[in-house]
């Protein structure tokens, strides 16, 4: 229900927000998307939403997909005799489970101070490792992270374009794969002039696990004591069953 | 057609599932085992995270005790005193079996000890088994014979069993015995049980009647009793601890191995006990060959990433 009412409360206040902006030509980019929730069953194979604005200033639009902040932990295998056991274990704690971004800058101007400050772009994520590493180790770690992330297609890989339709109108098309962790994802639209930050605009999107499995899933993490009784109830009840049926029908 | 295995997280095969329920509880009567053994590696070799294969086999072995237990238990093949001292023991076992299971899956180890520990035992057993029925083989067909070693060691063992306090007479079984013994025993295998996903008659068996001494009557029906307890202590544990049962995975193997176990346990009347016994070492060989391949298979990659939940 808080969802519920969390989701419909944001859809307002984004629909506020356009009437606003567009009765007072105050803000110099406004953008929509074309749905605000992702439900992943067991037939999920991924997700696209349209994103599609409109910028009313000169600059440059930066536009960044943030999923809900993860724990990872990163193993690295090590061979003994043949078998290969976890070795080595770093712990990054709040690491964006989805990270992508969008921009107008060509690939010759650097994404200035600020924008690392914001954490825009895959280099300039920030990620901190748990317990007491060195820097060499953490930095080995992370950029196992970050490769392994992109290969999901979880992390993208350096600045994607943004489509113009015209010198206003702009469209991005956002990829979600089918291994997305469930929770709210912002997606964050920037413009950029001359170093400093005209506007920003933040809409979430909602990524929710329906159907029976999540259900159970949530259920014996969330109740495992009933979860644990259930499995075993269940047990003895189908055993007795079976054996009464088997006496019943087929004889010993 | 596929199902989504909630606590697995991953897809699998409904048929693929059925069948190696339907093979495991065919196996198992047949060979009137509890089937853990050949059931839990079974699932491993489809792909099942081995912790989660394990836990979810306590949940099924549940179900096949069960029945076999109400069958003893008609019969009256049960000794239900010494049945009750096992199960303390059991418990205190299986406890430690789920405690070590969760250190080993915090730290990481959990998917590498238990085929390790399973090449151990099945190595072991099945040469051993291997080596015996060859033996009475031979003795039957061709008359040879083997001086049968005197093994003092065990009997010494036996004889500072006799010693030890706490002597308690049990009426079913017509025997007196330290209540250590069967405490020990059953400490020590269900440890086992929390750890490999079997209900560990293949060792709490031969335990009742070399060591304390019962008479085989009553050694299937009194270990099936103290199996249903353990085995739902472990599950239970395990669903709470180590969030690692299955319950979707464990219905499909529930229902399937209990047909499978109907038609094996016929089928195992009809076939001669030597000939069973060959089959069924050489049939836990080649799984201990096939887990040394589980055992020594290079990872996807060599970081592997994990969310942690």
């Amino acid at each position: 229900m808080i969802r519920l009412r969390l989701r419909y409360s944001a859809i307002y206040s984004l629909l506020a927000l356009f009437l606003w902006s567009a009765n007072s030509f105050a803000s110099p980019v406004i953008s929509g998307i074309s749905t605000n929730e992702i439900n992943i069953d067991h037939k999920f194979l991924g997700a696209q939403i349209l994103l599609f604005g409109a910028k009313g200033d000169a600059g440059n639009i930066v536009i960044a997909v943030r999923g809900p902040k993860k724990n990872f932990l990163v193993t690295r295998k090590q061979k003994l005799l043949g078998v290969w056991y976890n070795g080595e274990r770093v712990k990054f704690k709040d690491a964006y489970s989805f990270y992508s971004l969008f921009s107008t800058f060509g690939p010759q101007d650097p994404l200035d101070s600020e924008l690392s400050e914001m954490e825009l772009g895959n280099d300039n994520l920030k990620f901190s490792a748990s317990g007491d590493i060195g820097e060499k180790a953490k930095n080995e770690f992370q950029i196992q992270l970050i490769d392994q992330m992109e290969k999901n297609s979880l992390y993208s890989a350096g600045t994607q374009r943004i489509d113009f339709l015209d010198e206003t109108l702009f469209k991005v098309m956002l990829n979600f794969p089918k291994n997305i962790a469930r929770g709210t994802y912002t997606v964050e639209i920037y413009l950029i002039h001359e170093g400093s930050v005209l506007s920003f605009q933040s809409i979430p999107i909602y990524v929710n696990q329906v159907g029976m499995s999540a259900k159970i899933f949530d259920f014996a993490h969330e109740e495992s004591f009933f979860y644990g009784l259930i499995a075993v109830a269940l047990a003895l009840v189908v055993g007795w069953l079976a054996n009464y049926l088997f006496a019943r029908f087929l004889g010993k | 057609m596929q199902i989504y295995l909630p606590i697995a997280e991953i897809p699998v095969n409904v048929i693929l599932i059925l069948m190696l329920g339907l093979a495991a509880g065919f196996l198992a009567g047949m060979f009137g085992i509890g089937g853990g053994f050949i059931a839990t590696p079974l699932l491993m070799f489809i792909g099942i995270p081995p912790a989660i294969a394990v836990s979810t086999s306590t949940n099924q072995i549940i179900s096949a005790s069960i029945s076999g237990l109400l069958a003893q238990l008609r019969k009256g093949n049960v000794d239900i005193k010494m049945g009750w001292f096992l199960v303390v023991g059991g418990f205190l076992g299986s406890t430690i079996g789920v405690s070590i299971f969760k250190i080993l899956q915090k730290t990481g180890h959990i998917d590498i000890v238990i085929p390790l520990v399973y090449v151990i035992f099945l190595g072991s057993i099945s040469v051993t088994m291997l080596i015996e029925t060859i033996r009475t083989l031979a003795e039957k067909k061709y008359g040879i014979t083997w001086e049968k070693k005197k093994n003092s060691r065990f009997e010494k063992l036996l004889k500072k069993i006799e010693q030890l306090p706490w002597q308690v007479y049990f009426p079913k079984s017509d025997i007196t015995v330290s209540i250590f013994v069967p405490i020990v025993i059953s400490i020590g295998i269900g440890i086992l049980v929390a750890l490999m996903g079997v209900g560990g008659g293949f060792l709490m068996i031969p335990a009742m009647i070399y060591i304390l001494r019962m008479p085989s009557s009553i050694v299937v029906g009194t270990s099936l009793f103290q199996i249903v307890f353990i085995a739902s202590n472990a599950t239970f544990l395990q669903a709470v601890t180590n969030h690692t049962v299955d319950i979707v995975l464990a219905f499909l193997m529930i229902i399937s191995s209990a047909i499978g176990a109907q038609f094996g346990t016929r089928v195992g009347y009809r076939v001669d006990a030597d000939s069973m016994r060959l089959v069924l070492s050489l049939l836990l060989f080649a799984v201990c060959v096939k887990m040394l391949f589980v055992l020594f298979a290079a990872p996807p990659s060599l970081y592997i990433i994990e969310v942690l939940k």
